[in-house]
């Protein structure tokens, strides 16, 4: 029989790993998470890439073109685009916040960075 | 021992489900319809959306004025002189619209649209004698409803393309709502519709496409209200150096020249803001101003060719200029 004490002892060990990996695990980032899609230099949608559950794509238009991104968990990319040289289209997918994906011809530009940079629902046009 | 070693598991767990908290689901559904993208996003679950992509399909299979089977192009055509319940409220609310804003806004332009190219993207500049003639057949005031029956004078064509976009925003919200979502953000081809505010209860923030530079020129807050924008920047052709767009003023049969690039209405019904997108950026500043004036349910968002945006009264501390315009101050409208 376990005395009264080490159990105690044992309950509270236990409650303190679980509090201890509750705290830790969200935290466990690397670079962030959220796609910040910029055309123009403004930045016109933020996607967090960890809360996506399907795969969904988008398409970016302006009087310059068109891209098709694609949004999967924890990644994103061009898909598809009228550019010239589709150089955005080859560059894959981005999941980390080393490069950019950027189209230059249409100036869009694809970062991952920590924070949220628009809190733009929707474009009017 | 094995005591131990569930409440160990179990207590484990429990430090599991802490970490996860405040995920927020929603579907998307796209579609291409009415010669455009859309995007569907709502909090509810994907049959709900797919229900509102087949209402979307059924919306343009009625009124498209290019599919043989459509009522639009029946009635067109000559085939019938009536239409459905519903499309017959949508021509009357059209109707309307055309006569509030005396035909800047008149949905029988179809004739001359289609002579200049817009429809079929085969773009040329009509003469003035062949615009003349076909202007003949541009009058809202000839088209006559009857309950469901529909009188069209010979060789006069209706084209809703004009408020289409937004009448099924309304639709769609509608839909939405009675089946239980409270939470939505319909794109229609860069129509937007916000159907109540987002989960969190905070307003939709809802950007403007700036036509200079192409990138935004303000912002708008808004809960379940649709939010359109006209601008001859949206379908264009340039020949001899000359820029030819697609919204065409009603009395003269040439693309409307008015001293604005844009004009956004804001408004709770789509069908309403779509018409008078149109009709404003036809009737210029001063003619806008004085319609608001004299009439509600709508504020609107302009930008005029000399890159100033005026606003009307009711956006005043709801407006916020972005990008370029970001150091300026709207001018406001007053009533």
């Amino acid at each position: 029989m376990i005395k009264t004490k080490t159990w105690v002892i044992i309950i509270c060990a236990t409650f303190a790993v679980s509090a201890a990996l509750a705290l830790i695990i969200p935290s466990l980032k690397t670079d962030g998470t959220i796609a910040n899609v910029y055309l123009d230099g403004v930045c016109i949608r933020s996607i967090d890439l960890e809360r996506v559950k399907t795969p969904y794509s988008f398409t970016v238009t302006s009087e310059r073109g068109e891209n098709t991104i694609l949004v999967e968990r924890g990644r994103i990319c061009v898909q598809s685009a009228d550019c010239p040289d589709r150089i955005c289209v080859d560059q894959g997918w981005l999941s980390g916040s080393v490069s950019p994906i950027v189209c230059l011809p249409h100036r869009l530009i694809i970062r991952i960075e920590r924070r949220a940079k628009s809190d733009i629902d929707a474009i009017s046009q | 021992m094995k005591k131990l070693l569930i409440l160990t598991l179990a207590l484990l767990m429990l430090a599991g489900c802490a970490a996860q908290h405040g995920k927020t689901e929603y579907s998307e559904a796209d579609v291409f319809a009415m010669d455009t993208f859309m995007e569907l996003r709502a909090y509810s679950d994907e049959s709900v959306l797919q229900g509102a992509v087949e209402l979307i399909k059924s919306i343009e299979s009625r009124l498209s004025v290019t599919d043989e089977n459509s009522e639009i192009f029946k009635l067109n055509s000559g085939q019938n002189d009536s239409v459905s319940h519903e499309t017959a409220e949508l021509l009357k609310t059209a109707l309307s619209i055309c006569a509030s804003t005396n035909g800047a806004l008149d949905v029988t332009i179809y004739p001359v649209v289609r002579a200049w190219g817009f429809t079929t993207g085969s773009y040329r500049v009509p003469g003035a004698d062949e615009l003349r003639e076909l202007l003949g057949l541009v009058d809202h005031s000839k088209v006559g409803i009857n309950g469901d029956s529909v009188v069209l004078p010979h060789g006069m064509m209706i084209d809703l393309g004009s408020i289409a976009k937004g009448y099924t925003g309304d639709e769609v919200a509608a839909y939405l709502k009675e089946n239980g979502v409270s939470s939505a953000l319909l794109n229609l081809g860069g129509n937007i519709h916000a159907v109540g505010s987002k989960p969190d209860g905070s307003a939709w923030k809802i950007a403007i496409r700036d036509p200079l530079g192409g990138g935004l020129l303000g912002s708008v807050s808004v809960t379940d209200k649709a939010v359109v924008t006209s601008g001859g920047y949206e379908r264009y052709f340039e020949q001899d150096g000359k820029k030819y767009w697609h919204i065409i003023d009603p009395s003269t049969g040439m693309p409307a020249d008015s001293g604005l690039l844009s004009v956004t209405v804001i408004g709770e019904n789509g069908a309403l803001c779509d018409g008078l997108s149109t009709a404003l950026f036809v009737m210029g500043l001063d003619g806008s101003a004085e319609y608001w004036k004299t009439h509600t349910g709508f504020e609107a968002v302009f930008l005029t060719s000399g890159g100033r945006i005026y606003v009307t009264e009711g956006l005043v501390g709801n407006f916020t200029p972005l990008g370029d315009h970001a150091s300026e101050k709207a001018s406001v409208i007053y009533r």
